[in-house]
């Protein structure tokens, strides 16, 4: 019995949230003390995806290519080109970036149903939504369904175009331009997209 | 047959958890700088994490959360192949369980930081610029084969035995991993966007006209 105990308070152990910090710590401390990372590693690469590659970029894509339609063409034609004009890098992830436009007739959803492949130069890293293996599996044979979990719902007539990322391109979608943005400038216009919207998980409203 | 390989078209799941944060947990950012900078140093890739997570207990798959399945990888890749011993490992998570706000050692190589900065720009692109014969070209109808079983695979489950449509021809070639065991994608090959009717992949669901694409590696395209 007591055998049985120390087996299941260990087992408990090994499955809270301080033993994972405490081991993430542990594997940093070893890494610090045989110099496979510096000090200030671990911070910068947070700060990284905070400031340098994130959503941000993506939405800042969307609302140029909204308001101006030459460069939606160059984006939609060669997009790891097309974001170089915007001073935007692409990099891991994003080697091969591939955009595609929701439209009145199709919308478009994003996936990966072996593991979690997201284009980051333009959206950072990958919520936990896109990581459940229930998104992963439902996406792409009942879409509607899982926009339903967003709060999304098209017109029932609208054909899904659904991307499964599993060799070397990351897709991105540029959603539909919500009506009575009319004449806004750029910035304005990238505060209303979301992460979501530029997987095709959310629609943009203004 | 491994449940990870089919994730795509299970049912009965319920509803998606829609959890739109990146980490749910501080641990989780550090952990992952951590694996950016096996990444960016050369210790692994993602074929290694990848295997990993295929090898899993599929009931612990669905269990544990993204990034505490990355941890036990992370532990064990790292053990296996020697960067750190299981003993001193366990002995520093015991450190920190018991003190958890002890400080980290106060050392490191900063050099290394701004390797895994630049990594992130240079990223790694699976693309080679070598001359292929493309076994098939746009609008030609191909069947997904039933590939044996294999440690790691990029060909999602349910397209197995499906009949699509080249859509488009990615111009060279593409390797995706050599140093992992998989099913015919350790060698350089083309890589063909193919177009399925989703009502093709599963006739019971309502037709919509719905459009499925994947990008296929050739090993795992014939003609139909």
């Amino acid at each position: 019995m007591s055998d049985d105990h120390d087996h299941e308070h260990h087992h408990h152990l090994r499955e809270s949230e301080s033993y994972y910090a405490a081991r993430t710590k542990a594997l940093e401390s070893l890494f610090r003390e045989k110099g496979m990372i510096g000090i200030d590693t671990v911070d910068r690469v947070i700060r990284f995806f905070e400031h340098e590659m994130g959503p941000f970029n993506g939405a800042k894509v969307v609302a140029k290519a909204w308001t101006d339609p030459a460069f939606k063409a160059r984006l939609l034609a060669d997009a790891n080109k097309a974001i170089a004009e915007l001073g935007l890098k692409d990099g891991i992830e994003g080697e091969n970036l591939r955009v595609v436009e929701n439209t009145s007739a199709a919308h478009n959803v994003v996936c990966c149903t072996l593991c979690s492949c997201w284009p980051w130069p333009l959206l950072g890293l990958p919520p936990y939504w896109f990581k459940d293996p229930v998104f992963r599996a439902r996406i792409v044979r009942e879409p509607r369904g899982v926009l339903a979990d967003f709060g999304v719902s098209l017109p029932e007539d609208k054909r899904i175009d659904i991307w499964d990322s599993s060799a070397q391109v990351r897709y991105f979608v540029i959603p539909e331009r919500p009506a009575g943005t009319e004449g806004w400038p750029e910035e304005k216009l990238a505060a209303l997209v979301s992460t979501e919207a530029m997987q095709g998980l959310g629609l943009v409203s203004a | 047959m491994k449940v990870q390989h089919f994730l795509g078209g299970i049912e009965n799941l319920g509803p998606v958890a829609v959890e739109k944060r990146v980490f749910v947990e501080p641990w989780e950012a550090q952990l992952f700088a951590v694996h950016t900078t096996m990444m960016g140093t050369g210790i692994w890739a993602w074929p290694d994490l990848r295997v990993l997570a295929e090898g899993m207990s599929p009931l612990d798959y669905f269990k544990y959360r993204y990034y505490i399945k990355w941890l036990g990888g992370m532990c064990h890749f790292l053990v296996a192949k020697n960067y750190i011993s299981e003993k001193e490992l366990e002995e520093r998570t015991k450190h920190f369980l018991e003190h958890p706000d002890a400080p980290l050692p106060n050392s490191g190589d900063n050099a290394v930081t701004e390797r895994v900065i630049e990594y992130f720009y240079t990223g790694a692109n699976p693309y080679r610029d070598v001359a292929v014969d493309p076994l098939f070209k746009v609008g030609d109808k191909v069947r997904v084969k039933d590939m044996p079983p294999a440690v790691h695979t990029r060909l999602p489950g349910y397209l197995r035995n499906k009949v699509g449509v080249i859509d488009t021809v990615y111009k060279g070639a593409y390797l995706y991993a050599d140093n992992v065991p998989t099913d015919g994608i350790s060698t350089t090959q083309p890589v063909y966007l193919v177009k399925f009717k989703t009502r093709d992949l599963w006739s019971d669901i309502p037709d919509k006209g719905d459009v499925l694409y994947n990008d296929c590696f050739e090993v795992y395209l014939e003609a139909a």
